[in-house]
């Protein structure tokens, strides 16, 4: 079988490749500048894009390097990878899973899960689909001898223009390997009471992450620091959260944590349903409290 | 300039109410009413705060089931102009709801612009713009968090993870929103009842031949989480110190 995965981030390749490298040769497709991230995971030739990738132009690339050729095509789900991945449902007439978290090879076939219902429940289906869409950070990438080729390709000029472009302020964190979360929601009420919370995410050693409203609407913290359905999907050893009220956007981002220990006002609320531990309290008690327990 | 915007509208079951069977974890989706979904009733607020500014008309599509009536009554109290409501939707199948919305919005002709949600919430493919955009030849700006419209083009703000672009592109185009791109208007009552008198077009869904996939299970995730609860504050601390202390070895 030949497999060819596409992500505008080399990194994002690695998994995948991994996953599928025992079952055929398998493709890279990322941007110039990314393709370096993703060559020693036995992939059989990496293509570097150079250009402003924009949906339009990345899918005219990929039809170039002939998507006919192949028997599956993966892509890292991203706003850019699934407006390609629309694109070339339409072109070539396949079923297209999207948001796959998980994968099997069935012969023909394959079978995947993803979330449905917003992530109340897990739809496994079996299809002889053509296109998945796969969420970042789903499979482990692991290293193997050799190095791939790299082939350069031109990105045509898109019809999209880009008249503006703001680089936000990063923080360079990568919440998605923190071993402890400390994750915070509209409960904590203002930007500036996050510095009455880091003497825990300090004392734990942790990271610092929130809820969608919290990154998004208010913008507390950056979206890097996002956790949920539509942010990161973290699977830490602990999870503190923290005023979270638990929608099932935000449970769908965090269930592969190991422990989840849950501080909240409301004893209804969601989030204790899906918790290890919680207390049912006034969070800027609570938190300073946990800290002295924690440094005795 | 006036401007021709489709907006695409979506009826699902309202999944806030949506409870999962403690035992078998499946869906218990009898007697769960309907609503719009929430990214519809943002692509719903752009389009017509879009005409409020330029002029034109919104005309609304939903593909959906002879339940949608409650549905456009909704959106044209929100400021729809026109709505066809396209009955036969039989479920998650973006390939084929593409295939009948695109004819649909060909068969209106002259449309400017196609402004939809970028991922529902029931579903959550966000395939649809993609999709449509290919259908129907239009440019695709992707991600809005705002709309305007200047001599013949589009121009939107779309956020990403590393940074925040401005991006246009000459109509037609598909343009899919967030839900950060506005605040959904509540119509006063005066709006919801000439709403109610206002005629809906409906039409059948031609069939078409699409392959699904076979669906093995739709269940609830097991959660095998110790839900131990603690209303003492300090009994509670004390445990978590632990529970934390153990990972931290």
């Amino acid at each position: 079988m030949k497999f060819l995965i596409f992500s505008e981030d080399g990194s994002n390749i690695c998994g995948i490749a991994t996953k599928l490298r025992d079952n055929g040769e398998v493709y890279g497709v990322t941007i110039e500048g990314e393709e370096s991230k993703c060559l020693q995971y036995g992939l059989k030739e990496v293509y570097a894009l150079k250009g402003r990738p924009m949906g339009d132009n990345c899918f005219k690339a990929l039809n170039k390097i002939d998507l006919t050729n192949f028997d599956r095509i993966f892509i890292s789900s991203s706003p850019l990878g699934r407006d390609i991945a629309g694109m070339i449902a339409s072109s070539i007439r396949s079923i297209v899973i999207t948001e796959a978290f998980d994968f099997h090879l069935e012969g023909e076939n394959i079978r995947t899960k993803r979330f449905f219902f917003g992530g109340k429940t897990i739809l496994e289906e079996e299809s002889s689909a053509k296109v998945i869409t796969v969420q970042p950070g789903s499979f482990e990438p692991e290293k193997v001898d050799g190095n791939t080729p790299v082939t350069m390709a031109d990105l045509e000029v898109s019809s999209i223009t880009l008249d503006q472009e703001v680089e936000k302020e990063r923080s360079g964190t990568d919440i998605e390997s923190a071993p402890i979360l400390v994750s915070i929601g509209r409960g904590i009420g203002k930007k500036e009471a996050i510095d009455q919370i880091m003497p825990l995410v300090e004392a734990v050693h942790g990271e610092l992450s929130g809820s969608r409203p919290v990154c998004l609407d208010y913008k507390w913290l950056t979206e890097e620091r996002q956790v949920g359905l539509s942010g990161k999907k973290v699977k830490p050893r602990v999870y503190i959260a923290l005023g979270i009220s638990g929608q099932i956007q935000h449970i769908a981002g965090m269930r592969g944590s190991k422990t989840v220990i849950a501080v909240n006002k409301d004893k209804d609320a969601p989030i204790f349903q899906e918790c290890d531990y919680g207390i049912v309290g006034d969070l800027f008690q609570v938190v300073p409290k946990l800290v002295s327990a924690l440094k005795q | 300039m006036a401007i021709n915007i489709v907006v695409l509208i979506k009826q699902i079951v309202d999944i806030d109410q949506l409870k999962t069977d403690p035992n078998s974890g499946e869906p218990l989706i009898q007697n769960i009413p309907l609503r719009i979904e929430n990214l519809s009733k943002n692509s719903i607020e752009a389009a017509v705060q879009l005409k409020e500014k330029n002029g034109g008309k919104v005309t609304g599509i939903i593909f959906g089931t002879e339940k949608a009536n409650s549905a456009m009554k909704e959106a044209y109290a929100m400021g729809v102009d026109e709505g066809f409501i396209i009955t036969g939707y039989k479920g998650n199948n973006p390939a084929y709801t593409a295939s009948i919305i695109s004819n649909k919005i060909k068969e209106l002709g002259n449309v400017d612009c196609v402004i939809l949600g970028n991922q529902s919430a029931d579903s959550y493919t966000g395939l649809l713009p993609g999709l449509l955009s290919t259908e129907l030849n239009m440019n695709l700006l992707g991600n809005a968090v705002s709309i305007s419209e200047e001599g013949g083009r589009f121009k939107i703000k779309r956020v990403l993870d590393e940074k925040d672009e401005i991006i246009s592109a000459e109509k037609p185009c598909v343009i899919s929103v967030t839900q950060e791109i506005n605040q959904p208007r509540l119509p006063p009552v005066l709006q919801i009842m000439a709403a109610g008198r206002k005629p809906i077009n409906a039409s059948a869904a031609g069939a078409g031949n699409f392959e699904t996939p076979k669906i093995v299970s739709n269940i609830a995730p097991k959660s095998d989480r110790k839900r131990q609860l603690f209303e003492d504050m300090d009994k509670g601390v004390a445990e978590v110190a632990k529970a934390i202390r153990g990972e931290m070895k």
